[in-house]
């Protein structure tokens, strides 16, 4: 299943690899060289070094849910699901198969985006261990919902709602751009109640070791969102919502 | 007939969508090495039946043990058991034949090596040679019905399950088809066949069933079933009066 869903990946590769690279460039350009060459530093980091974790953050996570939102729900119309229905594999097994092929796609993401950014000059790594654990964690959380919206759909265009009205909005709002501690109290702990700021605070410390949040609670957000979704992905195939008839 | 002589069993099965009832109380058994022909007119609940058998559709009531396993207390080991060809294509349409046939293999286990060397076996016994490398979608719909023949037969399952194998393919296939199918009933596999092609049913089974509106109505031996007539003839009679 992993080598299927990441001969899909290549498959439509200036779509899934290359638009997010382009994108991640721009961002890096614009506001790492253009607007943060008029900016000093922000918590004691030149502003591109500070951006460049939220940017790579933000392609990672659309990678991760496109990958599954997208491979589960064209499963579904074509009924090419049925294939998996009828093979011997465990509910558990075809969710890892899915989980696996977009944390691949994010990981592949990821690298490209920071060679980008070493171009650039943007790349710091002072945790690796802690860096590959946010980008597989946070592809993770992401697969996962993409896999909620892949069942969940009923059409194509139902496939980005959640991306338009919930995942960019929050991660944006999450403190990519920003360090929360220029935020008025009130919008400081709002941000701090959106889970997506724990995703983009811990992977800015892993690189750049510079963290505006309780790295435990941070943690304990992550590792409770996959238990959470992936219980209730499970619990889904297992009844067959939306995939048997 | 005991029950170890049985690759299928099927015990008061009930299948409903909503309110609709498709199948009520049904129940058949069918033995292994058997070539089973089952028939009914559209929407008689054949597919729905189908569906039950190798996990596709969930069971409302009822139960079904294929080799002895419960399709849905223990659904690895018994799908396991079951090839499938469908009568809808229901494949990555972007894929190509080999791919898919590698794919398949590895949901059932198989290696690398054996996967490579059962898939050009395939490839070749259904002349997919020359279109081993397009994509699904490029196919003609009797190579299309080939492709997924050739998916269905990948691991070797004791129960194959043929739904309209033969629709859309041209004669010569078609005939070599059921050579093909005679040769693996006779080495042992069980093979029930769904057909509008009433020829195909006379030809290849030895057994054949009628199912109108979710009931079981008839079950004969081929012999039986054409011994006042075709099986056209016989057919007609039993489902008479059946509206569409």
């Amino acid at each position: 299943m992993i080598r299927r869903e990441v001969m899909r990946t290549f498959r439509v590769v200036v779509q899934t690899l290359m638009a997010p690279v382009i994108s991640a460039t721009l961002y890096i350009f614009i506001f790492g060289v253009v607007i943060g060459g008029t900016i000093d530093t922000i918590v004691g980091k030149p502003y591109i070094t500070f951006v460049f974790p939220g940017i790579l953050m933000l392609s990672v996570i659309n990678a991760a849910f496109s990958s599954s939102s997208s491979s589960f729900y064209f499963a579904r119309f074509t009924r090419s699901v049925e294939e998996l229905l009828v093979a011997p594999l465990s509910y558990l097994e075809i969710i890892i198969g899915y989980m696996l092929g977009a944390i691949t796609r994010s990981i592949i993401v990821a690298v490209l985006i920071v060679i980008v950014g070493v171009l650039f000059g943007a790349v710091t790594l002072e945790h690796p261990l802690l860096f590959l654990f946010y980008i597989m964690a946070v592809s993770g959380i992401f697969s996962l919902l993409g896999l909620l919206v892949g069942l969940w759909a009923k059409n194509f265009e139902q496939l980005s709602v959640l991306n338009t009205f919930l995942i960019t909005p929050l991660t944006y709002l999450g403190g990519i751009f920003y360090s929360v501690t220029m935020l008025p109290s009130t919008a400081a702990f709002i941000t701090h109640i959106n889970p997506f700021f724990y995703f983009v605070d811990g992977i800015r410390y892993s690189m750049i070791g510079v963290s505006e949040s309780n790295m435990v609670v941070g943690i304990t957000v992550i590792t409770g969102l996959i238990l959470v979704l992936g219980g209730l992905v499970f619990y889904l195939f297992k009844i067959g919502w939306r995939i048997r008839v | 007939m005991s029950v170890s002589n049985d690759i299928l069993v099927i015990e008061s099965l009930t299948k409903a969508y909503g309110e609709k009832v498709v199948l009520q109380d049904f129940n058949l058994s069918i033995e292994k090495g058997s070539f089973f022909g089952l028939l009914g007119p559209n929407g008689a609940g054949k597919s729905t039946l189908i569906h039950c058998v190798t996990g596709i559709g969930k069971i409302t009531s009822g139960r079904i043990l294929v080799a002895g396993h419960d399709v849905e207390t223990d659904y690895q080991a018994a799908r396991r058991q079951i090839g499938l060809s469908p009568q809808e294509f229901n494949v990555d349409i972007f894929a190509t034949p080999l791919q898919l046939l590698d794919f398949i293999g590895g949901y059932y286990g198989m290696t690398a090596a054996l996967r490579k060397e059962r898939a050009e076996e395939l490839v070749t016994q259904f002349e997919l040679t020359d279109h081993a490398h397009k994509q699904f979608r490029e196919l003609s719909g009797g190579l299309k019905r080939r492709v997924t023949l050739a998916r269905a037969l990948m691991h070797k399952p004791p129960l194959l399950i043929l739904d309209e194998p033969t629709a859309g393919v041209d004669v010569e296939q078609r005939r070599s088809l059921w050579k093909y199918f005679r040769e693996l009933n006779q080495a042992g596999t069980t093979i029930i066949l769904t057909s509008h092609y009433l020829e195909e049913i006379e030809q290849l089974c030895s057994e054949v069933a009628v199912i109108n509106k979710g009931q079981l109505v008839v079950r004969e031996s081929i012999s039986d079933f054409t011994k006042e007539g075709s099986v056209e003839e016989k057919y007609l009679r039993l489902t008479e009066g059946t509206t569409f």
